[in-house]
């Protein structure tokens, strides 16, 4: 009987441990914290911590897009809240933009952070109700650092300096 | 320790400790650490990881480090066949990370390790191992391929290395074409390795051939005889005479037996089997 009980928990424990290593190795997290945030998105406890997503909320507000950044990263460790990863979007987007040029590098960065967000978004769109921004769905700003990114011939048009940031 | 508590530990060991193990190697073994951002990153192993370790299972079973046919047989219950079946796969895929542990990412330098193990292994296949040979031989060959990756590679072409590592590590990448492409990881990726090859040869220590131990069968004795090289095979019998004339005589039948082995079984093989056959009728 007591070797039955144990043969069941090794096999038991075994499916679960094989579980997890195909999980970790299909996810790729990056950190113990990611890990964590994983886990809890799995069983569905994941939250984001609300007080700093206001607090980068403000300094989005403000302008200062590398502190919202960063904050709403430490908010969103796991990478999983849609929300915040569109607004992560709009502060590359924000500080990339340029009246001359556009900076690739946070164009990239923020075309990563919004596909993620449309990923996570139920059924791939996502409406943000802000009036600050003059964007409000994924695929808007989608599209504009899409077209952030691309070389066209609009680039040496000099009436692009007058052009508006969104 | 009465023999219920040995039997109980046994099936603890068996069941849980052996596949946590394999499955923690399984886990280990793809997981290298970013120099620059400290990140994890999970490598899955590559298809020619699975064929090599395909290779090592045969040789387990050649070498019986692994008895086959009384790990998996229709006399056990479907719980231990399943049990054991894991455990086998869970030693699989521990293998596979294992060797994906300690290939080289890309490049040349990962197909010419992919080579020497493939090589390795394949020429394994046909030597004569007995299980504590092959565990042996394994250490040596995962210890070897660990130095030249985490050690020699590493330090070769490691970021902060003074100019005469940087020159020799530019002047390898240019003479092989920049065919090389070795990949830098942080220091804490060789401790990683390490741990997971000290697990995985831990945990090959700790799996015995049979899941239960042969208590009092001569076929045992007589199956690792038969896996011993000619001169081995030559001072057992030597050992085996030396013991027999210090005993009284035997029966003249039995005796004309024991000289046609000590007589004949080395130089013609087909003979000492049979005669291996008789002793065992």
């Amino acid at each position: 009987m007591q070797h039955r009980l144990i043969q069941s928990v090794g096999i038991a424990w075994t499916i679960l441990y094989s579980v997890f290593i195909i999980w970790i190795y299909a996810t790729e997290p990056r950190s113990f914290k990611e890990v964590a945030a994983g886990a809890q998105a799995a069983t569905g406890t994941y939250e984001i911590d609300q007080g700093r997503f206001n607090a980068a909320l403000d300094m989005f507000h403000r302008e200062q897009f590398r502190a919202a950044r960063e904050e709403w990263q430490l908010a969103d460790p796991g990478m999983r809240d849609a929300r915040t990863q569109f607004y992560i979007a709009y502060a590359f987007y924000r500080e990339g933009w340029g009246r001359v040029y556009y900076d690739k590098e946070l164009f990239k960065q923020g075309l990563d952070a919004v596909n993620r967000a449309i990923n996570l978004a139920p059924e791939g769109t996502l409406a943000i109700d802000d009036p600050d921004l003059q964007m409000h769905t994924a695929a808007e700003l989608k599209a504009e650092l899409e077209k952030g990114l691309e070389p066209s011939l609009g680039d040496i048009n000099p009436f692009k300096v007058f052009r508006k940031r969104k | 320790m009465n023999p219920v508590q040995r039997s109980r530990n046994r099936a603890l060991m068996r069941f849980v400790l052996l596949p946590m193990i394999f499955l923690t190697v399984a886990l280990l073994g793809g997981l290298r650490i970013d120099i620059d951002t400290h990140a994890f990153i999970f490598i899955p192993p590559p298809l020619i990881t699975l064929i090599l370790s395909v290779l090592l299972m045969i040789l387990f079973v050649r070498g019986h480090a692994i008895e086959l046919r009384r790990w998996v047989t229709s006399e056990q219950p479907t719980l231990t066949n399943i049990s054991h079946v894991l455990t086998l796969l869970t030693l699989y895929f521990a293998s596979a990370q294992a060797l994906n542990s300690v290939l080289p990412e890309r490049g040349l330098i990962f197909w010419l390790f992919s080579f020497f193990f493939l090589w390795t292994l394949w020429n394994n296949q046909f030597s004569n191992f007995d299980a504590r040979r092959l565990l042996r031989s394994l250490a040596v060959l995962f210890g070897t391929a660990f130095f030249l990756k985490h050690m020699f590679l590493a330090s070769l072409f490691s970021p902060e290395g003074g100019w005469a590592k940087k020159v020799a590590g530019f002047l390898l990448e240019v003479g092989t074409l920049g065919t090389l492409d070795y990949q830098v990881f942080a220091p804490a990726t060789g401790y990683i390795s390490f741990f997971t090859l000290a697990l995985y040869v831990g945990g090959l220590i700790l799996l015995t051939p049979s899941p239960e131990p042969e208590e009092g069968s001569a076929f045992a004795l007589l199956r690792a005889y038969q896996n011993l090289p000619p001169l081995e095979r030559m001072a057992v019998r030597a050992s085996i005479a030396g013991m027999q004339d210090n005993q009284p005589a035997l029966p003249q039948e039995v005796s004309m037996e024991t000289e046609t082995i000590e007589i004949k079984g080395e130089l013609v093989e087909a003979e000492s089997e049979e005669t291996q056959g008789r002793m065992q009728n």
